[in-house]
């Protein structure tokens, strides 16, 4: 189950180039130009000719949003960046928050190490020799008990 | 009922909570243990690990429990590319580090299988147990008589791997070298065979051994690294925490460590 979304992100990824070529049935899936062009915006408005097309014919920058996919663990939806016909960026627009969707990534929680004593019926530690039993803690809960 | 006695070199704890359990129930259990001290061990030469290693054993000649030892030997040295390893340079095979959580693992099996339901099984600071919950406490890296946490495990493994007892025992196969890069790391899982392994093998990557450990299926884990740090995964079943799917609030709210392609990379916002 864990890899099922990774799997499932991907399967929508591949259905992209298809809505892609298709934007007349695209009603989920919206394209739109995402070419950053620096000039337009912070250079002084130069004559926007030769800049104006940046569309997929020629092969500019392009991001295209799937459209959402539910599964049993939640809506799933990705957005691709293309340029030319080649990927170069997945991102994820939503994903389920649900543990297996993060526990494909192991993740872990930093906390700050405690000296503590509480009622306990064992104890773990690293190996310990019968010399060192003598004074350990589980041998005392070994004497309190028997 | 409860017995404990001395095998390997460890203390063995047995403790059954069943109503009619019997001092003679933890028979099986201490018999296998010795079997296992006097076939397995490297330090008896005339062990079956001692004739394999002189090339004194065909091998076709080795038993099905050597097989299946040096077969879960060679797993663990394969996934920590070389880091756990039982034949280092200038020494003989000691399949040590794997032997024993096997051998307590079937001890505990040995138990259910003749009926007890809940017991507590210690060898030397590795638990199995049964029929719980059981609480766990697993011992501080610095103090030996205070805990660093509180497990609650119901069916299952808690090993510990450190160097508090027996100094810089574990080595890095891949250099040669003591490992040194944690103080200690726990590991609860499903048998005390994948917990114990998993243990001493993320000790031996050092650092590293905590983001490889916590990847491994059905394993969760506790480390405490050198710089004193705690990192545990989130699915610990600690005592007293609430049920799993909660605890995602609580760790939201603690500092968290990202990890990408088996790093682990420290959030230095918090």
């Amino acid at each position: 189950m864990k890899r099922a979304l990774p799997v499932l992100a991907l399967t929508v990824v591949g259905l992209i180039p298809l809505w892609r070529y298709e934007p007349s049935s695209g009603a989920t899936a919206t394209t739109e130009v995402a070419a950053p062009n620096p000039s337009s915006s912070s250079a002084s408005g130069s004559s926007g000719s030769s800049s104006a097309p940046p569309s997929a014919s020629t092969g500019g920058s392009q991001v295209v949003a799937g459209s959402t996919v539910n599964t049993e663990k939640g809506a799933v939806q990705v957005e691709v960046t293309f340029d030319g016909d080649e990927i170069t960026a997945v991102k994820l627009l939503q994903q389920p928050n649900h543990p297996q969707t993060t526990a494909a990534v192991p993740k872990l929680i930093a906390e700050t190490l405690e000296a503590q004593s509480a009622d306990i019926d064992t104890v773990s530690g690293a190996t310990i020799t019968s010399d060192g039993y003598r004074k350990s803690l589980q041998a005392a809960l070994d004497a309190k008990g028997a | 009922m409860r017995r404990v006695e001395h095998i390997m070199g460890f203390p063995i704890s047995l403790r059954i909570d069943d109503a009619d359990a019997a001092p003679q129930d933890g028979d099986p259990v201490f018999a296998w243990l010795r079997e296992v001290d006097a076939r397995f061990s490297p330090f008896r030469a005339d062990s079956e690990v001692s004739r394999l290693d002189r090339g004194e054993l065909e091998p076709g000649a080795l038993s099905a429990e050597l097989r299946e030892v040096l077969d879960l030997c060679e797993h663990y040295r394969t996934a920590t590319g070389g880091a756990f390893r039982v034949r280092l340079p200038g020494r003989g095979l000691d399949p040590c580090a794997v032997v024993k959580g096997w051998a307590v693992q079937r001890a505990a099996d040995l138990l259910a299988d003749r009926g007890a339901a809940k017991f507590c099984l210690n060898a030397g600071g590795d638990v199995v147990v049964a029929g719980g919950p059981w609480r766990v406490g697993i011992r501080h890296p610095e103090r030996a008589d205070r805990l660093c946490t509180v497990l609650e495990v119901t069916d299952g493994a808690v090993a510990t791997s450190g160097r508090y007892e027996r100094g810089d025992h574990i080595i890095d196969g891949r250099t040669g070298r003591r490992a040194t890069g944690l103080l200690s790391l726990t590991v609860v899982a499903s048998s005390l065979t994948e917990a114990d392994a998993t243990a001493t093998a993320a000790f031996a990557l050092g650092g590293e051994g905590i983001a490889w450990a916590a990847a491994r299926e059905g394993c969760e884990v506790f480390a405490v690294d050198a710089e004193r740090r705690v990192h545990r995964t989130p699915g610990l079943p600690s005592a007293g925490a609430e049920a799993p799917h909660h605890s995602d609030r609580r760790a939201s709210a603690s500092r968290e460590t990202a990890m990408g392609s088996g790093k682990l990379r420290r959030d230095e916002t918090t």
